[in-house]
């Protein structure tokens, strides 16, 4: 099962530690991650430990998408936590366990920062991921870790407590501040705290809270919101808002880190064994990649008809039914939009020769005057291109949201289709097409417009799919709630309850 | 305008100002100036070793205004030299604008370009609040107003700290101060309350200074729900009734005053109103939860039509450009003169109810005139005295109070400076 390390890389060194260099001591439980891992590892514990992240990170992300509250993430990614990534607190016991756990979390970090630097939507992700999961390791901290470690970041962070007397002579301000948030974190702790009057709120205040006063400068996110109160230039955070500091702190670092890293990767280009692993780990995380002959069989019933009629097009996510029902109803569509639906239908199983039967029959059929011969003259080949017949002879993929997204925006004065609707469509638009998918209900319909309002499409998409497919989806497993982030994964998971609930009746 | 520049523009404080110094520093010689000409044309990247230079070109050019922008890391006006990503902006001055067309909707005494002494108390109260903020939540000391030559007034920040800032830091304080922010989306989607309980100390207090104007400015000047059957004005105030009855919390209470108000025959004031809301919640109201939620609406409601609303996209931009102050405003004539919110300085006595009075601010011709019937009155032989032109006319208390703005600015700054040389000495 276990293979051995390979011996012969144990006695070489591809670089020299710095003299003064000693092995970090991991003091915390949490890191910042501010110092690059500088000792050796194998390669099998290099992809190993990445693997185990990836799998943390994942769960997180898809806790995401279904729109769960931290405390439910907590709870979901708990066991995988103490599965692949466990953190025990040091006791006098221990501590080679405890080294040998710390060492894997920081090196394993500092692998998919490699990972994931590559491009904008990664770096977004894992950002948002790890911020995440630095938050929920920091609550599970206990109070005098959390102390010890905001201590030990101290020299960076440059806080400094007010006194009991400064904070009496404001207590009545800081509450009219921040009593409100106070209160929401207390009760997401312990529901009973709901019940607390004003008056223990301010108690609390006075002697629970301890208030972090700094340059209004440093927090500009609780500025804008008036989240904290603000006297002449300072700004005063209370302990349990501290967390957001942290974590807001931890977040920009991260990103800038990213950046530089991705400056710094071409180094790692000349690296053969590297490379590799890290383009398959990033590719396991961005997206499900969709692999036609996966799902070859019993696809049997999709042909040239078959993708016209209801049966199936129930199926389609917005996005294909979209860009197919201009195709019927113009004659025609453009080469973005063409492509988007051409190889999604590969996807669905559309053989070349029904593809071809497909769009020949649609842009022949009506007003765009397109006679068989300029077809075949014009289009054919790009068709055909699709399905790695022509040109390069590429055996292309059908695209993944991912890469749907990044599409200019189209414009359907000039007759441009392509693209994904949620990111496309605005907001009056949107609820008229989902209202179409039988989302009638206002409350959901706001759901899916605040998504798109965050930026966030594909979860948008995912929760549609979930509200179309209610009845199918009732007493299934959880793990059927899957982020969708590939149009054919849409397809395929909606065909796939079909079948389980005909096969059920 | 050329014998304004000439004589009257009081270009060495408008330089001190700038330069933060008593000298040339780079605050000044890296500065963007942006010319308006009456053709319409406009002539950005200017930038001047000195003030006599400045003042020149500006008498050479003869713009219809001139404008300031932010100090960049190189010379502006050798921007054709240098690759684009060197134009870096460094640093500039806060800068918030408010406009009384913002306020259109409440405003009944005037409309769009339009103002009156009665709507310029809505600046006088926003900038009293505006200045509240600033100086107490985020400890800023060198802030001046200036009058915006027509309908509306800009406020400089000059403390140090709040040059270097960034567009981020900017746009927070913005959000901060924009209490109204959420404005359209309250009317839009009926959200209970304006703005969230507690009251933050910053809403809080804005709200005491309001309160104290409320009755004035808005019931007594503004009046915007008064109603006389089959009158012209009617029809807007009948929108304006439904919107102060949108802000009230109870479905009975609205209808009830709508009903009562709809039934009056005779002539029925805003304060009328004002006070119908509290008669009419006594009968329909019972709990005292509802009372608390009429009391919480009756805030949100002042709030709503009194807090200054802000042009935020003057403020955020660093590099964004805005018409110095002792230009004048080619519409109207009038001199962009600092004013002091909370005290008249005019001289004119008339005015002190106003803090600053938009209607007899100092204009070109008025201050042509000045100077005209001065050099008729005064024999030749006075010129021993030497007086600057501008003490000769009705511009003296503005300019004399802006030194004394610039001036407190400098003696901070070089404060400043000096500590700063001396903790530095120290560390060694």
């Amino acid at each position: 099962m276990f293979r051995q390390p390979k011996r012969r890389t144990a006695g070489r060194k591809n670089f020299d530690l710095p003299q003064i260099y000693h092995e970090q001591s991991y003091k915390s439980r949490l890191s910042m991650y501010d110092q690059p891992p500088l000792l050796e590892v194998t390669l099998e514990e290099f992809e190993l430990w990445a693997i185990d992240r990836l799998k943390v990170l994942i769960e997180i992300e898809s806790c995401v998408a279904r729109t769960k509250t931290i405390k439910q993430t907590e709870a979901a990614i708990k066991p995988l936590l103490l599965k692949y990534l466990p953190l025990s607190p040091a006791t006098a016991s221990n501590q080679a366990i405890v080294d040998a756990e710390r060492k894997k979390d920081y090196y394993s970090h500092f692998i998919l920062r490699l990972v994931f630097c590559r491009n904008e939507e990664l770096r977004k992700k894992f950002v948002k991921n790890e911020s995440i999961l630095f938050r929920i390791r920091y609550a599970q901290l206990q109070p005098k870790e959390q102390q010890e470690f905001v201590d030990s970041l101290n020299d960076k962070l440059s806080w400094t407590y007010i006194s009991s007397e400064e904070k009496r002579a404001i207590v009545d301000k800081l509450y009219a501040a921040t009593g409100a948030a106070i209160r929401t974190v207390l009760m997401a702790d312990s529901p009973d705290t709901a019940t607390m009057t004003n008056e223990q709120i301010k108690q609390r205040i006075a002697t629970h809270e301890n208030f972090i006063k700094l340059p209004f400068e440093k927090v500009p996110n609780l500025t804008s919101s008036r989240s904290v109160f603000i006297q002449a230039g300072y700004a005063y955070i209370p302990t349990t808002m501290q967390l957001s500091l942290l974590a807001v702190d931890f977040q920009e670092n991260l990103s800038q880190m990213l950046i530089r890293t991705f400056q710094s990767l071409p180094r790692l280009e000349e690296d053969d064994r590297l490379l590799p692993l890290l383009n398959n780990l990033s590719q396991n995380f961005s997206s499900y990649q969709y692999d036609a002959a996966q799902y070859g069989e019993a696809k049997s019933d999709i042909n040239a008809i078959s993708i016209t009629k209801p049966a199936i097009t129930r199926h389609y996510p917005l996005c294909a039914s979209h860009v197919q029902k201009n195709l019927v109803a113009n004659s025609h569509l453009k080469y973005d939009a063409r492509s988007q639906l051409s190889l999604f239908l590969k996807g669905i199983g559309l053989s070349v020769d029904e593809a071809l039967k497909f769009w020949a029959d649609q842009f022949t059929k009506g007003a765009s005057g397109i006679t068989m011969d300029t077809f075949n003259k014009n289009y054919r080949y790009n068709i055909r291109h699709d399905y790695g017949l022509e040109g390069g002879r590429i055996n292309k993929r059908p695209w993944d949201c991912a890469r749907i997204l990044q599409m200019t925006t189209p414009r359907s004065s000039s007759g441009q289709y392509h693209g994904c609707p949620y990111k496309t469509f605005s907001a009056d638009v949107l609820t008229h097409n989902l209202q179409e998918l039988g989302i009638t209900d206002q409350h959901e319909i706001n759901g899916v417009i605040d998504q798109v309002a965050n930026n966030e499409y594909t979860h948008a998409c995912t929760r549609v799919f979930e509200l179309t497919h209610k009845n199918e989806l009732k007493g299934t497993k959880a793990e059927e709630e899957m982020h969708i982030s590939h149009p054919n994964l849409y397809f395929d998971r909606s065909r796939q309850l079909e079948r389980a609930a005909t096969e059920k009746s | 305008m050329l014998f304004f520049y000439k004589r009257l523009l009081p270009f060495k404080q408008v330089f001190k100002w700038l330069s933060h110094s008593p000298k040339v520093t780079k605050d000044f010689t890296m500065r963007e100036f942006a010319f308006e000409f009456r053709t319409g044309a406009y002539q950005r990247y200017n930038s001047y070793g000195s003030v006599d230079e400045f003042k020149q070109s500006v008498i050479n050019a003869n713009p219809t205004r001139f404008e300031v922008g932010a100090v960049y890391a190189v010379n502006p006006k050798e921007r054709k030299n240098l690759p684009k990503t060197a134009m870096k902006p460094e640093s500039k001055e806060l800068v918030f604008d408010i406009d009384l067309t913002d306020y259109d909707d409440i405003r009944t005494c005037c409309q769009k370009t339009d103002i009156c002494k009665k709507c310029w108390k809505f600046i006088r109260v926003g900038s009293k609040v505006m200045d509240a903020a600033l100086r107490d939540d985020f400890g800023f000391k060198h802030m001046v107003w200036v009058f915006s030559g027509r309908r509306g007034a800009h406020c400089w920040i000059s403390d140090p700290r709040v040059r270097q800032m960034n567009e981020v830091t900017r746009k927070s304080i913005i959000d901060y101060m924009d209490v109204l922010a959420s404005k359209q989306s309250k009317l839009s989607s009926k959200k209970p309350l304006l703005v969230k309980r507690p009251l933050h100390p910053h809403v809080e207090r804005s709200l005491e200074i309001l309160s104290e104007e409320f009755v004035e400015i808005i019931l007594n000047d503004q009046d915007p729900w008064f109603t006389a059957p089959d009158t012209a004005s009617d029809a807007k105030s009948w929108t304006q009734i439904e919107e102060l009855l949108s802000f009230l919390p109870d479905n009975k209470l609205q209808q009830e005053l709508r009903s009562k108000w709809k039934s009056s025959s005779g002539i029925s004031t805003s304060r009328d109103k004002w006070e119908d809301i509290n008669v009419v919640a006594k009968s329909v109201l019972k709990s005292t939860a509802q009372a608390n939620q009429l009391l919480d609406a009756r805030k949100d409601i002042i709030i709503y039509y009194m807090y200054p609303r802000l042009d935020v996209e003057v403020s955020r931009q660093v590099i964004h450009l805005l018409k110095s102050p002792f230009c004048i405003h080619p519409g109207t004539g009038n001199v962009c003169v600092p004013f002091d919110p909370t005290q008249n300085i005019s001289g004119n006595s008339q005015d002190d109810s106003y803090g600053f009075n938009p209607m007899t601010a100092p204009n070109l011709r008025i201050l042509q005139k000045e100077l005209d019937s001065w050099e008729q009155n005064s024999p030749s032989n006075d010129s021993d005295k030497k007086l600057a032109d501008y003490e000769r006319t009705s511009l003296k208390p503005y300019v004399e109070y802006f030194s004394k703005f610039v001036n407190d600015m400098i003696t901070d700054e070089l404060q400043g400076i000096s500590k700063r040389a001396r903790e530095e000495d120290l560390s060694f």
